[in-house]
């Protein structure tokens, strides 16, 4: 029984690190660029679509890691100039869009993949004894690269350029443009740098979950949660929250089922929203 | 052509289309087209009621699929397990998604913007994990199907949905009742706090009035159109399932508004029938439909973001300034020839 | 009436470590046109905002003629009779001249019918009407108020604040951004309305606080710098220090005093 706790909490664990990667793209374009992405599960299934492809193209998994976060950047930012530039990013009118654009996203795929779910070999095989099961070596691999991914990230936007100027407009745009930094470049790398971050994370997640047209939809309402709980524009807050969430989901799926467990994350966000909207967590908030 | 006559020539023509519409049809083309307009009338209030949120009162609610899923429900239900007859159904249903747009609008209303968007759709996705997890009540995504009772006796003879045309005309009548008082509520005081609140919350508390009762009516009156539609549907239909709960439902609701004009009566009305009638005809011959509801959805908000009917509106603007400033001048003329 | 219309007790506000509102004891007895000047920052918008119920105090109380606001919600405030202009002038845009003025009056009913159409409210209407006509509108009554001119908002501000029949009106910077046309037809409509009403303006154009204001009180700092009668704030040299301190605005401030 605690081997099957500790099993469920684990997956948890990994699962939240991967997620993470994800929500950080959400949160970076909502904080950002203010628009609520209801595509942003579909960025992670395109992710793992790439990943599939690029492999049976190649033969090679590991280009994967590297194709599916270019193709998702370059995709990214074609979409904020051709699709959200134009409508200034108006609240209201990006969630039409974004969810034109989920429609689109998950009907290409549907077209081109098929509508078969397919599962993807891991790149490394085997396993080792871990709270009494066989415990798959590549989870623990993908919990790994999702950390670098994540440590990297922070460094990017620490040390880089482009890492700057998107601190710097997420906190004061008009200062930042007075600065001489062009806002609106920067808003179309963003949608490009948050597509990527999903995209690697759903190349990374391939072989773990199944790569299917609607696997964003069951991506997309846990991001959101990551975003709120750990609050808004919050980057670290949101992999805490990411993190912390799966754990706790894999904990309660143990004593209930997967249902109930989802119920319960939803209830808490809806608690956080009511009674403290800036998030659970202190951070370098806005 | 006047603004006028166009204007009554276009509403004598839809009302006579929708009256005739049962035996119109059956003449022109399939008869399966009259439930396909039967449905549209029964999304378009859903469709209404988002429309009512956020074109009227400025909040974008993503979750109205809750309200239709208990007034769905409420019916299913009432019928199947409490064996209640037809209209006590149809006002359980009614009642019960207007209470729970009560309690939860009490807690989201209070949230600005983008939290309450958001919140709209936690609450909805909690309901439908429920529902699906309630299987054996609620028949999950499968859903339950459940036969009809009659909607009224008359004078020895019985009347019943199970009759189209009777079916039809029901929705008809229900519909644009549920309209015509969505109408009224706008052109009222109420409806120009509405207004003033969508235009302007922090003015409107300033002037006095108090932006959460006012919000909070606005989405319990809401819950009510869509629990209506939630009710017909489950009546129309025979059945019920917790798919449609799910927040992609609320999503195409927002999207058929938006493209249909929000704000305006009738852009969800025409929003709805747009997408409805794309998804049947393209769907028998290509099954990727939702990419052609995709694009559309896109093109709209860059290019038509006040919507159909709102371009048309913009035009009959124009059409009646033109139509002022002709009818002016016969006047200078009459003057000259009385000199 | 020995009754001050606002006084103000110890109000205190900060926004982080800065002390917007420090410890402010003011009193403005009824009857008389009271201007609040200050150089930028000096916590005047504040002030309107504590008193209007948007921002709450950290310490303090506000007592309007006699009781106690402190903390109470905007709207409430609003219906005890205190109305304000916004300094980013701020109408709604979508509604129409008309409509804007019409909700305004009706917006201090406890009940808004749902049902009966809105324009047979034939005494709204002829109020609408009038005020229109006051603040010089009407021909632009069906308008959106979103496509009127800086200075015509400006004017609907006036009127709105007019038709809501208030007790205690706040004017923040309303000749802001306008022209010396419109400047002196707001400042001649708001001289009207000091007869019946008691008004208390923010304003930055002096001419317009030397002509209209009884009272001059000026802050600095969140705190009360000096106060009293236009002609004793023109000679006070701490205010052309905190406010001016040059030479050509100094001859400003005399010819404006002896305007």
């Amino acid at each position: 029984m605690r081997d099957t706790v500790l099993l469920l909490a684990m997956n948890g664990l990994i699962w939240g690190l991967i997620i993470a990667l994800i929500a950080l793209g959400l949160s970076v374009i909502f904080g950002l660029l203010d628009i609520i992405n209801i595509a942003h599960g579909d960025f992670f299934m395109v992710g793992t679509v790439l990943a599939w492809f690029s492999l049976s193209a190649t033969g090679n998994f590991w280009i994967g890691f590297i194709v599916a976060p270019l193709i998702g950047f370059i995709l990214g930012a074609i979409i904020q100039r051709l699709v959200i530039q134009p409508i200034h990013g108006a609240a209201a009118l990006s969630i039409v869009a974004t969810f034109g654009l989920s429609l689109i996203l998950q009907e290409t795929v549907r077209i081109t993949f098929g509508a078969t779910p397919r599962r993807m070999l891991a790149p490394i095989h085997g396993t080792i004894p871990l709270f009494g099961v066989d415990y798959e070596i590549y989870r623990l691999f993908a919990a790994g690269v999702a950390l670098v991914a994540l440590a990297g990230f922070f460094l990017f936007l620490q040390h880089t350029k482009l890492g700057i100027w998107m601190r710097a407009v997420r906190h004061d745009r008009e200062t930042a443009v007075a600065m001489g930094i062009p806002a609106q470049r920067v808003y179309v790398l963003t949608f490009g740098v948050g597509f990527a971050l999903a995209a690697f994370g759903g190349a990374v997640a391939a072989p773990i979950t199944t790569v299917d047209f609607r696997g964003g939809v069951d991506v997309l309402p846990f991001c959101f949660m990551a975003v709120i709980i750990g609050g808004l524009g919050n980057l670290p807050g949101t992999v805490a929250a990411a993190v912390l969430l799966a754990f706790l989901e894999g904990l309660i799926q143990s004593v209930a089922d997967p249902t109930m467990a989802r119920i319960s994350s939803l209830v808490l966000m809806s608690a956080v929203l009511l009674l403290r909207p800036q998030g659970l967590f202190k951070g370098f908030a806005r | 052509m006047t603004r006028r006559s166009l204007e009554i020539g276009l509403a004598a023509g839809a009302v006579t289309f929708l009256i005739t519409a049962p035996w119109l049809i059956p003449a022109l083309t399939d008869n399966f087209w009259v439930s396909v307009i039967t449905e549209i009338l029964i999304w378009s209030l859903f469709a209404a009621s988002v429309n009512l949120l956020f074109g009227y009162v400025g909040l974008l609610s993503f979750g109205q699929a809750l309200y239709f899923g208990f007034g769905m429900y409420g019916v299913a239900l009432g019928i199947d397990h409490l064996g209640l007859s037809f209209w006590p159904a149809f006002g359980l249903g009614i009642i019960s998604a207007m209470a729970m747009a009560l309690v939860s609008g009490i807690f989201a209303v209070r949230l600005s913007w983008h939290y309450f968007a958001i919140i709209t759709v936690v609450f909805s996705l909690i309901f439908y994990f429920l529902a699906v997890s309630m299987k054996p009540l609620t028949g999950g995504d499968d859903g339950i199907n459940f036969s009809l009772p009659p909607v009224f006796r008359l004078g020895g003879r019985v009347w019943s949905l199970t009759d189209p045309t009777f079916q039809y005309f029901f929705v008809l009548a229900v519909v644009s009742l549920c309209l015509f008082l969505m109408h009224r509520v706008i052109n009222s005081p109420l409806g120009k706090g509405f207004l003033a609140i969508r235009d302007n919350d922090l003015r409107a508390s300033l002037i006095g009035l108090n932006v959460y009762v006012l919000r909070l009516i606005a989405f319990v009156m809401a819950g009510f159109l869509a629990g209506v539609s939630g009710a017909l549907f489950a009546l129309f239909g025979r059945y019920a399932s917790a798919t449609y709960m799910f927040y992609q439902v609320s999503g195409e609701a927002v999207v058929w508004t938006i493209v249909g004009g929000a704000g305006t009566m009738f852009g969800p009305v025409v929003g709805t029938a747009l997408f409805i009638v794309i998804r049947e005809i393209v769907s028998s011959h290509w099954e990727h439909h939702s990419l052609i509801v995709g694009l559309l959805a896109i093109l709209a908000v860059i290019f038509a973001p006040k919507g159909i009917v709102g371009v048309w509106n913009g035009w009959m603007t124009r059409l009646g300034e033109r139509d002022a400033a002709a009818s002016a001048r016969p006047q200078l003329k009459l003057q000259a020839d009385h000199e | 009436m020995s009754e001050p219309v606002l006084r103000t007790q110890n109000l205190t506000k900060r926004f982080g470590g800065l002390t917007a509102v420090d410890d402010l004891s003011i009193s403005l007895a009824g009857g008389r046109v009271h201007a609040i000047i200050g150089p930028n920052g000096a916590g005047k918008t504040t002030f309107f905002n504590l008193v209007t119920g948007l921002l709450s105090p950290a310490s303090g109380r506000i007592f309007f003629r006699g009781r106690d606001i402190t903390g109470c919600r905007p709207h409430v405030i609003s219906r005890l009779g205190i109305k304000r202009t916004l300094q980013v002038k701020s109408v709604f845009p979508e509604l129409s001249v008309a409509d804007n003025l019409w909700i305004t009056r009706q917006a201090r009913n406890r009940f808004l019918h749902p049902f009966r159409p809105a324009a047979s409210d034939l005494q709204a209407k002829l109020q609408v009407e009038q005020t229109l006509e006051q603040i010089g509108l009407a021909d632009l009554a069906a308008r959106p108020a979103g496509t009127l001119s800086y200075g015509d908002v400006a004017m609907l501000e006036i009127g709105m604040a007019v038709i809501s029949e208030p007790s205690l009106l706040l004017l923040d910077e309303p000749t802001c951004g306008m022209s010396p046309a419109e400047t002196s037809r707001a400042v001649a409509k708001i001289r009207d309305l000091t007869r019946t009403i008691d008004i208390v303006i923010i304003e930055h154009d002096m001419d317009v606080v030397f002509g209209i204001a009884d009272d001059i009180t000026v802050l600095a700092q969140g705190a009360i710098l000096a106060s009293g009668s236009p002609a004793a704030i023109a000679d006070d040299e701490r205010v052309r220090e905190a406010y001016l301190g040059r030479p050509e605005d100094e001859d400003f401030m005399e010819e404006a005093s002896h305007a």
